[in-house]
């Protein structure tokens, strides 16, 4: 089902980019959608989440990226995460995306929940036999908002990135690689230094090789200490209870330390009581929709 | 004798002609019911008014009117109604002749009675005055004719006696003895002298006739009595500036007036004024002063009048620059009085200052405010000028000197007398400092009001609902306090550490800068990267929120979410020696109210 007013495909277009939707749900006065598509990056079917808030009927809105953590599909955050209302009241189009390619037969591909399926850590593969299928990076960047931004009605410079646990270390990456492209940026309990962790280290090591200068550029805090562009204006709540924050997965304090050096204003927000689920998302979803309305209304 | 001629023909003349007062009003009510068109139809009313009455009027009025063969049954009625109305008109005009008429009748009545009595007395005096003159003669003459006789009879006496001493002169002639003759007569001669004068003089003594009492009320029969005491009107509005009065007062109808005098306290002087209202000069601003009113004529002055309490406008109010404040929506406008004595009310005045200064003509006055403050609405980002007058019953004063509040942003000063005596406050009342020495405890002036513990100070912050925004510039190494509290916050505690307060806290730690955002001595757990120095305050009263922000990066820090049951104010504190300035009347940013 696709806008009349709105043409999917344009001739420009190859058949690849169209999308097939798999569910319609009416939300919050707009529509939760799931489509399906043949992703030219990922070179398999992807699926992802848009709502479409009821301003996106008339006008042009701003579109947040959610990244998901770890073992999760699309369907976590629009299922769990409660963003549709405040999305809706700010006129944001959410687009959650999988977090890995799916179907690939890729050896070893489902054997653990931290690497593989479910696992793409939004880095582009460079060792075999990943580095054909597991491009998460290039996808979250480009192809989707290139897709989003012809389907739907979204106005391509207003867009931001948000995401949770490994979402988190990617919506990070993804702001301090593109300076500017992204017009704001929050997370929930990032896995902040990927190389100091034992998630990222294998991760990492998996997809990126040995080598660890090439872990640098997917790195935030690494990138944090490097960043060099417009202001951003950083959101982070960690919950205080988080098993992987005492695990020392996530390693705020490294990021903390590199943006207080390199004075990227960051706001840390250590929730007491909470741990590492959607519980914990949900319960300050508002504060981060509303961060973003703030800079993708401006 | 002619006097008492005239007094009678007079007298005669006034008893044919001028009968006592209410007989004579009968007279002429009388002979005004003569009158064929007076009083006849007035009196009879206009329901019963008939058709002769109406003819009557037509031949009077418009001859032709009546006479003209009317054809047309509606011109008749038209006619006929304009006719009728006339005749209204007419008995209306006629009854109000009729009441002239009588009032003339009246007063000619009463004065001629009046005079009648004048000169009743002035005969009197005369005929008394006559009397006693006639009777003094009459005892004069009766002196002065015996007094003659007495001499008369002297001088026959003497004549005897010379006869008979010229005949004994000359028995003694005829006798021998020429030498004892001699004798005889020298002892005769020198025995007597008569006195051949008159004793009485023949002029009668006129005493001069002072008639200068008959002239006084031959003068005074022209004029009417002493007038009675004027009627002094009640103060009317607006009738008094700052320092004089305009009295106003009445005289009865009939009394006839020379002048008057106005007598006031507590400054004794009296005017002799023509009119009867009078502007006194030269008092003192909203002071009570007592008046009355004497009339005087040639005849005399009347007695003095009723006493009326007037009052002079008050002095102009001074706006208390320093407490006043203001938001987008309205202004908190605070002044003195002006005057040691109350005033009945004051009138707040507001006029739109153009982009260019010009001040437009469109002025808004709030009217009868009973205190010596005002909060007034307002339109978001005008520039307004605004004076407050004080009002009495005489009038409102002059204007204040204006104030100029401008509604881009919330605009307050700082409660001075809420600071800790280690804080010192700028000449413009905006920078806090807090000084190096410590102040030894005894050198504390401590009031209920001051912070006693914290080194803090509240700001005065409009009372309205609404959403305000300020910044605050710091110091990078200042430790401070900076958020809102109720009027009544603990001044013994610190900020945050209470359940009435709400701050932001910036604490040095050897290795990093640490904020807290305080309520009830709880602080979420955050970490701030960039370290603020200019820190935006957002108050929604609406939504209950108090946020706070970095203003350099226009990044949100935090938000309290609290349902604000009274009013907030600002409030600062330093932990440490340091200052802050606090920048007020700032359009509040977009990114302030998400």
């Amino acid at each position: 089902m696709r806008r009349s007013d709105n043409p999917p495909c344009r001739s420009t277009h190859t058949s690849d980019m169209a999308l097939t939707q798999v569910s319609s749900n009416k939300c919050a006065g707009g529509f939760q959608k799931v489509f399906e598509h043949d992703s030219t990056e990922l070179k398999c079917k992807m699926k992802f989440a848009v709502y479409l808030p009821p301003k996106a009927e008339s006008d042009k809105c701003p579109v947040m990226y959610w990244l998901s953590g770890l073992t999760c599909t699309e369907q976590n955050f629009i299922t769990k995460a409660g963003s549709q209302q405040a999305a809706a009241e700010h006129g944001i189009i959410i687009v959650a995306p999988d977090t890995s390619p799916r179907g690939c037969s890729i050896e070893g591909e489902d054997d653990s929940w931290d690497f593989g399926t479910g696992a793409g850590f939004y880095v582009d593969a460079t060792q075999e036999p990943w580095k054909t299928n597991y491009r998460m990076y290039s996808y979250v960047t480009e192809e989707l908002p290139k897709l989003i931004n012809s389907n739907f009605p979204t106005d391509p410079d207003r867009m931001s990135v948000c995401g949770h646990s490994m979402g988190g270390h990617g919506a990070l990456i993804c702001a301090l690689k593109n300076p500017g492209k992204y017009k704001a940026v929050s997370a929930f309990s990032p896995i902040c230094n990927p190389m100091q962790c034992p998630w990222g280290q294998k991760a990492f090591s998996g997809y990126l090789g040995s080598d660890k200068s090439t872990w640098e550029a997917y790195d935030a805090t690494v990138l944090a200490a490097s960043y060099s562009g417009p202001q951003l204006d950083v959101l982070i709540d960690q919950g205080r209870d988080d098993q992987f924050l005492s695990a020392s997965q996530l390693l705020p304090d490294n990021l903390i330390a590199a943006c207080s050096e390199k004075k990227i204003p960051v706001v840390f927000r250590l929730q007491p009581g909470y741990d590492h689920s959607y519980f914990f998302i949900y319960s300050f979803m508002n504060d981060h929709i509303k961060h973003h309305a703030k800079y993708l209304s401006a | 004798m002619d006097l008492y001629e005239i007094r009678g023909g007079r007298l005669d003349v006034i008893a044919e002609e001028a009968p006592s007062g209410e007989e004579y009003q009968e007279l002429g009510r009388e002979s005004a019911t003569m009158e064929p068109f007076l009083v006849a139809a007035g009196r009879g009313g206009r329901a019963t008014r008939d058709v002769s009455t109406f003819q009557r009027f037509s031949i009077n009025t418009n001859e032709s009117l009546h006479f003209e063969p009317c054809e047309d049954g509606t011109e008749i009625a038209k006619t006929r109604s304009k006719l009728q109305e006339k005749v209204a008109e007419m008995e209306n005009f006629a009854g109000h002749l009729e009441e002239i008429f009588l009032t003339v009748e009246e007063n000619f009545g009463r004065q001629e009675q009046h005079l009648e009595q004048h000169y009743n007395d002035v005969l009197q005096t005369l005929s008394q005055r006559y009397d006693d003159r006639a009777a003094g003669l009459e005892e004069e003459k009766k002196s002065k004719l015996e007094a003659l006789y007495n001499q008369l009879v002297a001088c026959g006496r003497t004549l005897d006696a010379s006869k008979e001493l010229i005949e004994a002169a000359q028995e003694l002639y005829r006798s021998e003895d020429k030498r004892l003759v001699l004798k005889v007569v020298l002892v005769f001669f020198a025995k007597e002298e008569v006195d051949l004068t008159l004793s009485t003089p023949l002029e009668f003594k006129t005493p001069l006739a002072d008639l200068s009492d008959v002239k006084t009320m031959m003068d005074s029969i022209n004029i009417v009595p002493a007038p009675s005491a004027p009627v002094i009107n009640p103060q009317m509005p607006n009738s008094a500036t700052q320092t004089s009065l305009r009295v106003c007062w009445s005289l009865f109808s009939d009394d006839t007036v020379e002048y008057y005098e106005l007598y006031y306290r507590p400054v004794l002087e009296d005017t002799p004024v023509k009119e009867t209202h009078c502007t006194v000069k030269d008092l003192l601003p909203n002071a009570q002063y007592e008046l009355w009113v004497t009339a005087t004529n040639t005849t005399g002055i009347s007695p003095a009048g009723e006493k009326a309490l007037y009052m002079t406008v008050p002095s102009p109010p001074v706006i208390k620059q320093r407490e006043c404040t203001s938001c987008p929506e309205a202004a908190l406008i605070r002044w003195d009085s002006g005057n040691t004595n109350p005033v009945d009310s004051y009138t707040v005045e507001l006029s739109e200052m153009g982009t260019d200064g010009s001040q437009s003509n469109i002025t808004e006055s709030v009217v009868a405010v009973p205190t010596c403050q005002c909060l007034i609405q307002l339109q978001r980002g005008r520039r307004y000028l605004i004076s407050v007058r004080a009002v009495n019953i005489g009038g409102p004063s002059e204007r204040s000197e204006a104030l100029t509040v401008s509604t881009t942003g919330t605009f307050f000063h700082l409660l001075e007398d809420t600071a800790h005596p280690c804080l010192s406050i700028s000449e413009d009342g905006f920078t806090m400092f807090y000084g190096d020495e410590e102040l030894p405890l005894s050198a504390m002036a401590f009031d209920d009001n001051t912070f006693a513990r914290c080194v803090a100070v509240l700001g005065d912050l409009i009372p309205v609902r609404g959403r305000h925004y300020w910044e605050v510039e710091v110091d990078d190494l200042t430790e401070f306090r900076i958020g809102v509290a109720y009027e009544d916050t603990q001044r013994n505690s610190y900020l945050g550490a209470n359940s009435s307060s709400w701050c932001m806290r910036h604490i040095l730690t050897p290795c990093r800068h640490k904020y807290e955002f305080l309520h009830d001595g709880w602080s979420p757990d955050l970490r701030i990267t960039v370290n603020p120095v200019r820190l935006g305050v957002a108050l929604d009263y609406e939504k209950g929120t108090l946020s706070f922000f970095n203003v350099d990066l226009e990044q949100h820090l935090h938000t309290f979410h609290c349902h604000f049951q009274n009013y907030v104010h600002p409030c600062f504190a330093l932990d440490n020696p340091g200052a802050l300035t606090v920048h007020n009347g700032i359009e509040a940013p977009e990114y302030a109210f998400i």
